[in-house]
């Protein structure tokens, strides 16, 4: 079957997206598969369609289409934009092939899930967003030739992406600032100059596998873009690096707080020429120097009855063959019970309490 | 058997009941050993050994806890002897029908003096009666308030309008002839404001190692106020001092000390704020009892053991215009005009007259307005202060940066909101919604002990900052009680509680789709309370 032409614009007379798609929707159920489509504006061009013709896949070619060309395009599906398009190509891209030849604007390869997506030229702020791959299908691949705006790759969640930095000389970033925001998942491979990337993300050196996979990728990438007198300057491996998210135990690695005071905080602390504080800690009811009080015996008030020893919770009261009794620091917590049942008053309680000297 | 008469102090007359069950009590000790205010005690008891009439007499002798009954060693409901039995036999239980606070001042001639914040809540909180209403949903995009970046920062130090700035273009360059005014951009919340000698020396290092951790480790941009009561040497000789706002309250307190250390200070302080007045108990000055002027205390601030009482203004100071000609020129000139000074004052009627007089600034020394709300914590304060006079936050703040925008004067003095926030539960969302209403940021000191493990609170319960008993030992000056607390615990927990906190203050941005803070963003905030919504000029819903 021969090849459809549509006019976006004749005479003066702008069909509408409605009009247009419904047209190409006729078509594909006539069983065309090759659409010439001279756009004006009109958006979603070669988006959701499948080819009802046995064995023939898809062909779009586009000039000055509208937004979102590729749009939830298929498996199955070829798409040639001759020229530059606006926001959104190839937005939930689902299997088609994408080619176009010039710059995209805004969040090209918004939530691409399969499929490859081509641009000879640069990409919009955001592009490469929410990028994911389902094991299922095909990896999605989003390669660009020169650079992307801002926001680069924002929640990618998988699929691969890659930005060749031909024709940045003089930018800080081929990834624009502020990139790879929330990335969880995927590849970006970039060459050039890379700033102000997610710290939840790390640039790694490219290993043989990566080397394996672009050097075989770009080949493709450039015969679609009609550059393959790149491929030289591209291969060139040693300006090359890869992104990938941090695993997420090392984005929450940091030096403890105990571990900063003792490495990186004043030696001695603060108060130290103040203060010998050995930084120990007392339990709620302490022995020994923790004790808010303490029992002091008189030997002249005992009667020897052994009612303290015999109640104290801690067996800290003890005496000697002289019936000296005497009560042992690291046992006592200073709870008073001695003091409580002697008949005679002779454990009294010292209240233990020093203000810091 | 001894006599009980009517006018003996009975435990139903304090505000707090022991809650004792002898059949679980193994006397341990623990209990009695564990309460620093020694309000309760072993005792012995009888009981009847049988129930044969021919043994009516006989009596035995069995060892019970008992609860004191005294002003100076009443129960002060802290729990610690509940967390510390075994058998969960003993535990404090509030007296609704207690009569404390009459017998105290019949009994003693003494007003009553507490810690903590005003306990009489009679009017609700206006921040409570306030929702972020406008969410950004098609009009504008909301953020990811995890993975979205955002700018939390705010201008602390004078802001000149741009008609004061004296640009001229030099080749390709723009250049400003006429001299800034030191300005930080800082988190919007500044920490502590608390003294040393007010809290332990544990509490108080604690708070400037998290300070400290944030910043280094987090890149949080959060900054410590000293408090009144000076700061160590070895801090100010440290890097970290550019963390640190130094305060200078009308006693003036180890700021001897600060000019002695000058030529050796390696980083500039983060700031310096003149402390007039605190929400707590405004017209008062700082009160630090004399239990808790330790050496090292008296040591650092000069004085001798005494009961402390700050004087109630800066005794060089009479009036608004005398304050900014000459406190805040010499605070400027202590650091050679490079770090931003600000003031500090307790809400009040008259703040709107403050901050007006202020801002007409005429040597651009006027770094920050700090505001403090009625519902301000202290470590000290007669309980008729706390209760009865300041004024609130809410509406306070709002006249202030409504009136400098009746100037076009907004932002040029920051002014920066505080007094009890995050005292019903959410602190971001309290300095989100004061924010909203006009604050550059926002300050906190309470808060951080109970972050620290403080168990007092705002219906009765502890509060005994003022004894220097505190069985948390932060507001303490005592080994014993101070060696309870573990300083990295502590600063550990104020770390993960503001790292929570800024990802509390994104979950708010994001959906009102800011990245940046929404200083004086109104626009966001509704209210279902008529006059709050008419009194703040925010939107009322129903």
């Amino acid at each position: 079957m021969e090849k459809v032409v549509i006019n976006g614009i004749e005479n003066n007379d702008r069909m509408s997206t409605q009009a247009l798609l419904q047209l190409i929707e006729e078509k594909l159920e006539e069983g065309y598969t090759d659409f010439e489509i001279n756009a004006c504006g009109q958006h979603d061009i070669g988006g959701s369609a499948w080819s009802r013709t046995e064995g023939k896949e898809l062909n779009f070619y586009i000039t000055n289409p509208g937004q979102r060309v590729g749009a939830m395009a298929r498996k199955g599906t070829n798409i040639f934009v001759n020229g530059s398009t606006p926001a959104d190509v190839g937005w939930l891209n689902s299997g088609a092939n994408i080619v176009v030849k010039g710059d995209c604007g805004d969040t090209a390869g918004h939530c691409a899930a399969s499929g490859k997506i081509y641009v000879s030229g640069r990409v919009g702020t955001r592009s490469g967003a929410l990028m994911k791959h389902d094991p299922k299908f095909e990896t999605p691949q989003f390669w660009i030739l020169k650079n992307t705006g801002s926001f680069s790759f924002e929640f990618m969640g998988g699929g691969i992406a890659v930005v060749c930095g031909y024709d940045c000389a003089g930018l800080k970033s081929v990834l624009g600032k502020r990139s790879c925001v929330g990335m969880v998942g995927g590849i970006i491979y970039v060459r050039g100059n890379v700033a102000d990337i997610a710290k939840t993300v790390s640039l790694k050196e490219l290993d043989d596998e990566d080397k394996k996979f672009l050097k075989s990728g770009m080949k493709d990438f450039l015969t679609a873009i009609d550059k393959k007198g790149l491929a030289d300057t591209l291969l060139d491996f040693s300006e090359w690096h890869k992104i990938e998210p941090l695993p997420t135990e090392e984005k929450v690695k940091k030096v403890s707080v105990r571990e900063f005071r003792k490495t990186q905080w004043i030696e001695g602390g603060i108060f130290g020429d103040f203060i010998e504080d050995d930084m120990s800690i007392y339990p709620l009811a302490a022995t020994g120097k923790g004790r808010l009080r303490q029992p002091v015996w008189n030997k002249e008030l005992c009667v020897d009855c052994e009612l303290c020893m015999k109640n104290c919770p801690n067996s800290a009261i003890t005496k000697d063959d002289n019936k000296i009794y005497s009560s042992c620091d690291d046992k006592c917590i200073g709870c008073s019970i001695c003091e409580t049942v002697c008949p005679k008053a002779a454990w009294t309680m010292k209240n233990n309490q020093k203000e810091v000297d | 058997m001894t006599e009980v008469r009517i006018n003996q102090l009975h435990k139903d007359d304090l505000p707090w009941i022991i809650e004792y069950d002898e059949s679980k009590c193994i006397q341990c000790g623990k209990c009695t050993a564990t309460c620093s205010f020694g309000a309760i005690k072993p005792a012995i008891e009888q009981r009847k050994k049988s129930c044969s009439i021919a043994e009516k007499n006989k009596l035995e002798k069995v060892i019970v806890i008992k609860q004191e009954l005294g002003f100076d060693n009443h129960c002060r409901g802290c729990g610690m002897c509940e967390r510390v039995c075994p058998n969960g036999a003993i535990k404090a239980v509030r007296n609704t029908d207690d009569r404390y606070s009459i017998r105290y001042r019949a009994q003693t001639g003494q007003s009553v003096k507490k810690g903590g914040r005003s306990n009489l809540n009679t009017e609700g909180r206006t921040l409570d009666k306030i929702k972020i209403g406008r969410i950004s949903q098609m009009t504008d995009p909301s953020l990811d308030a995890v993975r979205h970046t955002f700018e939390i920062k705010t201008p602390f130090g004078r802001v000149l309008s741009a008609d004061k700035l004296n640009f001229s273009v030099n080749g390709d360059k723009l250049e400003c002839s006429s001299p800034l005014p030191p300005n930080r951009f800082i988190y919007p919340i500044i920490m502590g404001d608390m003294s040393i000698g007010a809290v332990s020396w544990r509490m108080w290092e604690a708070m400037a190692i998290a300070t400290a951790y944030l910043n280094e480790v987090y890149g949080i941009p959060i900054r410590m106020c000293t408090g009144e009561g000076g700061i160590p040497v070895r801090l100010l000789k440290s890097k970290y001092v550019k963390y640190m706002i130094l305060q200078i309250a009308s006693g003036h307190f180890g700021w001897n000390r600060i000019i002695d250390a000058m030529p050796d200070m390696v980083e500039d302080p983060a700031g310096i704020l003149i402390k007039i007045g605190q929400g707590a108990k405004p017209g008062d000055g700082g009160m630090l009892m004399a239990n808790k002027v330790a050496k090292y205390v008296q040591e650092i601030r000069g004085v001798p053991k005494a009961d402390l009482l700050s004087p109630p203004t800066h005794q060089g100071l009479y009036s608004i215009e005398e304050s900014v000609q000459k406190m805040f020129l010499s605070m400027n000139a202590a650091f050679n005009f490079k770090v931003p000074v600000a003031i500090k004052v307790a809400a009040s009627v008259t703040s709107v007259s403050v901050y007006n007089n202020l801002l007409r600034d005429p040597y651009n020394i006027v770094g920050g307005f700090f505001l403090d709300g009625l519902a301000a914590g202290t470590g000290a304060a007669h309980e008729i202060s706390l209760n009865h006079t300041g004024h609130t936050i809410t509406s306070k703040l709002r006249d202030c940066y409504k009136a400098a925008i009746k100037q076009g004067r907004q932002g040029e003095i920051p002014i920066f909101a505080g007094g009890g926030l995050g005292q019903t539960g959410s602190f971001a969302a309290d300095a989100f919604k004061l924010i909203c209403l006009g604050a550059n940021g926002v300050f906190s000191g309470r808060l951080l002990l109970q972050i620290a493990g403080c168990v007092g609170n705002d219906t009765e319960r502890c509060n005994a900052c003022n004894t220097g008993l505190c069985p948390a030992g932060i507001a303490s000056q005592d080994v014993c009680l101070t060696k309870r607390l573990d300083i990295d615990k502590v600063a550990e927990n104020l770390v993960n509680y503001f790292i929570a906190t800024d990802l509390e203050l994104r979950k708010l941005m994001a959906p009102t789709g800011c990245s940046s803070l929404p200083i004086g963003r109104s626009d966001t905030l509704i209210t279902v309370d008529k006059n709050v919504a008419d009194r703040l000029d925010i939107q009322y819903v129903c």
